[in-house]
């Protein structure tokens, strides 16, 4: 497959203090165009700043060393986020102008990177929020961050991050605020989207589970270090390392050995 | 500490701190430099400044020493300050925490004072206060603090009001923690660095209310304030403006100590904020 | 006493919503023996969270009767219903919201011992050191902030000051939704060594089906405020009937099974 980025000894600081451990150490990825990469790990893995260091999104304070270099055909400029990469973050609300209607916040990305007029922009949000599955469009454009549920918010959000036709769609932790039924139609929907615009999808999550559903590779992460990366049915059936053998272990699905013994109490 | 250091990062909270160290340090050296009764006769009357030196910003028109004068009106202006601003924002957070804890029908009566308050000029009031129980340093701060709690107190009522409805509060009273205990120890302490953000406009707005006291003859006859020496100097403004002019300079750079440090404060909690 | 440690009947919260009624919990029932653990789940906004601060009085109901330890908990005011509360703890989701910010490990657990008078001054901080023990913390840990400490050690604190009062029933409010699945795994182990040796019963406030299912005798699903079906934890999630029960169970997140995932 063609490859899309390839990431370098990446190492992340926020804090300059060198005896402080970096967020992300010497970290070598690539990722190939088209494919559903996810990137899970627990707090303090890393995952997040990774997923910030590719977007170009870090905060200032942040030092970078290593390199992440694009196969876009961009001149050899970076890629620009929203319009080369999209991004849905854990809280929709972040992300959202809590006093501007969705009509508008979308319009203003596809106003931006597609520079499309306003009108052209209003149909082309319409679009977006119908296939992001929202119901009764016409309403949703209209309306305010607040007047939407937790789910649909992050529909809004996730239109917002496709509306200027990205090349990569990050996903950092963008389901785990919600609850499992919520959470499992937004992966349906991030699937579909990914398909049929032919996205690359980087997921971020802490949920092995959910991720081995969405993703053809795994990379795993723990303290800032890469432990190891593979595809999904490998890294899900005969992991390589003892880190991701006790994640699979501390899974409880529906199938796992109940920790509750039944046999009743001996009464004090 | 490293809060100190942070502080001190902000230019303006430098030059705010050193204002207002140099004003302490006035205060405080007032009865070592200047020993005996300020407002005692040093010299022939009108002395301009830099003539004398033993008189370096010359007399007044009874022949007062205008610097021993000076320094010991800082006394009068800080203290008067501080104090009337602690009075207001102790009144104020303790009304406000009680009005947004409790709820209800106490929260509708403790606001309606706190509307009654407000809307009679903060001034007058301290006018009228002063002049129907007579002017005395308590007497003034008292005045000062009655015109300005009602904004610690609204403040306070908001914070409160977000504070209740953390899970923390449902902690304490899950453990069962009496209510007074839960508004004053557990919500309170977390209220209060907005009240305190707005300690310094209070600080500066009860010095120069003082300084206004002062000024119409309404401060502590007892005490040499920096509002009465302008008074004093005001029917000699044409023939000694210094008079006027010395005092005024150290009432506007005292203010702006406060406004600066008061801004630095308020700059270095938001950055430490920021960076959590 | 006999029968049930908490039974609750008819309990119904409703709130206005944008001009509209909307229940929160509808005339909700169910019962907790001592010693077991009751699991609510339902998806967001299924009322859970509505329950289980009814349950301790948090909030008040519309309607209803809850009987604690054989006596009517609605009943109890003021200072009767402070001291009752040493039997009834709460565990909340977020260990960093549930603590005050500038509390240091050492208050947060004198707290109660304080409240409730079990301990003289003197005694307390032995009392803390053994509570931290208890809950698998070093006893150095006391004089930390608690704003200091890793997520996972903050919620043992919390575990330690529900227990502190010596509980009969805790109500743990997707108390491990937070942590990450290594120290979620050792802080249900901790739970249920509690249960075994202290006999405390849980109400256990969750969405995910999998925890459930693992350390819950019993649940009720929730769907818009009301109870869509309960029973045996492992009868219900295995073979659910309801259709929100069928929905909870196809969306919970399930590792691909080796067969599957190797072709």
């Amino acid at each position: 497959m063609n490859p899309l980025l390839s990431i370098r000894d990446l190492t992340v600081r926020y804090d300059s203090r060198h005896d402080k451990a970096p967020a992300l150490r010497s970290a070598s990825l690539d990722v190939s165009v088209g494919e559903r990469l996810a990137i899970i790990g627990e707090s303090g893995s890393g995952k997040s700043t990774l997923a910030l260091a590719i977007a170009g999104l870090l905060p200032r304070p942040a030092r970078i060393q290593g390199s992440i270099d694009w196969f876009l055909p961009l001149d050899g400029k970076a890629p620009l986020g929203g319009r080369d990469i999209g991004f849905v973050f854990q809280d929709p609300s972040g992300s959202l102008d809590p006093v501007m209607s969705i009509g508008k916040q979308i319009g203003e990305v596809i106003r931006t990177h597609l520079g499309l007029g306003r009108r052209a922009a209003r149909a082309r949000a319409a679009e977006l929020i119908e296939r992001v599955r929202l119901p009764d469009p016409r309403a949703v454009l209209n309306a305010y961050p607040h007047q939407l549920s937790g789910g649909q918010r992050q529909r809004v959000a996730i239109a917002a991050a496709i509306a200027a036709g990205p090349k990569l769609l990050i996903a950092d932790e963008a389901t785990s605020a919600l609850d499992t039924i919520v959470q499992a139609e937004i992966v349906t929907l991030i699937r579909q989207l990914v398909a049929e615009d032919g996205m690359t999808l980087i997921f971020i999550s802490h949920d092995i589970a959910l991720a081995a559903e969405l993703a053809q590779r795994v990379a795993v992460f723990r303290h800032g270090e890469l432990v190891e990366v593979g595809e999904t049915a490998d890294i899900v059936t005969k992991p390589r390392t003892a880190y991701t053998r006790s994640l699979l272990d501390a899974h409880l699905g529906l199938d796992a050995a109940p920790l509750l013994d039944l046999t009743p109490p001996v009464p004090a | 500490m490293s809060a100190i250091r942070r502080f001190l990062r902000v230019p303006e909270a430098t030059a705010g701190a050193f204002i207002l160290a140099l004003l302490l340090a006035m205060a405080l050296l007032a009865p070592l430099l200047f020993p005996g009764d300020p407002q005692a006769i040093a010299g022939a009357p009108l002395l301009p400044p830099f003539h004398d030196w033993s008189l370096p910003l010359g007399t007044d028109r009874l022949g007062r020493d205008v610097l021993a004068e000076l320094f010991h009106g800082a006394r009068t202006s800080l203290a008067v300050g501080l104090a009337a601003a602690a009075a207001a924002l102790l009144i104020g957070a303790v009304v406000g925490t009680l009005a947004g804890f409790a709820g209800g029908l106490v929260d509708e009566v403790l606001m309606r004072v706190t509307d009654a308050f407000q809307t009679v000029p903060g001034f007058l009031l301290a006018l009228a206060f002063v002049s129907v129980v007579g002017p005395s340093l308590g007497v003034v701060v008292a005045a000062i603090a009655l015109g300005t709690w009602t904004g610690p107190a609204r403040v306070a009522r908001a914070e409160v009001l977000s504070i209740r409805e953390r899970d923390y509060v449902a902690g304490a009273r899950v453990i069962g923690m009496h209510p007074l205990e839960i508004a004053f120890r557990e919500i309170l302490p977390n209220a209060l660095p907005p009240v305190l953000a707005l300690s310094s406009v209070i600080v500066a707005a009860a010095i120069l209310t003082e300084a206004a006291l002062s000024f119409l003859g309404l401060g502590d006859p007892n005490r040499v304030t920096w509002g009465g020496m302008i008074a004093e100097g005001r029917t000699v403004l044409r023939t000694a403006p210094f008079l006027s002019i010395v005092p005024g300079i150290a009432l506007v750079l005292t203010v702006l100590g406060v406004y600066l440090a008061g801004e630095g404060v308020v700059e270095t909690t938001a950055t430490r904020r920021g960076l959590s | 006493m006999n029968g049930p440690l908490l039974a609750v009947s008819g309990l119904s919260k409703h709130y206005r919503r944008a001009g509209k009624m909307v229940a929160a919990a509808d005339d909700v029932a169910f019962d907790i023996q001592p010693g077991q653990t009751l699991a609510l789940a339902g998806p967001s906004g299924s009322g859970k969270s509505t329950i289980a601060r009814l349950v301790l009085r948090l909030i008040e109901p519309d309607a209803g009767n809850i009987r604690f330890e054989d006596a009517d908990f609605l009943a109890l005011g003021g200072a009767a219903l402070r001291a009752r509360r040493a039997r009834l703890q709460m565990v909340f989701q977020d260990p960093l919201a549930a603590f005050n910010p500038r509390a240091t490990v050492a208050r947060v657990l004198d707290d109660p011992l304080r409240i409730h008078g079990i301990a003289e001054r003197s005694e307390r901080p032995r009392r803390i050191a053994a509570l931290l023990e208890r809950v698998g913390l070093p006893t150095e840990l006391a004089q930390r902030a608690i704003h200091e400490i890793s997520g996972g050690q903050r919620q043992r604190v919390a575990i330690a000051r529900a227990i502190a009062t010596k509980p009969s029933l805790i109500v743990l409010d997707e108390a491990v939704s937070a942590l990450d699945v290594s120290v979620r795994g050792k802080i249900l182990e901790l739970l249920l060594d509690l249960q075994r040796e202290e006999g405390i019963a849980y109400l256990f406030i969750s969405h995910d089906l999998g925890v459930v299912r693992a350390i819950a005798h019993r649940v009720a699903i929730l769907d818009g405020g009301r109870i869509a079906e309960s029973g045996d934890a492992r009868a219900v999630i295995d073979v659910p009937r309801s259709a929100i029960g069928k929905a909870l169970v196809a969306a919970a997140p399930k590792l691909p099974a080796p067969a599957r995932t190797a072709s």
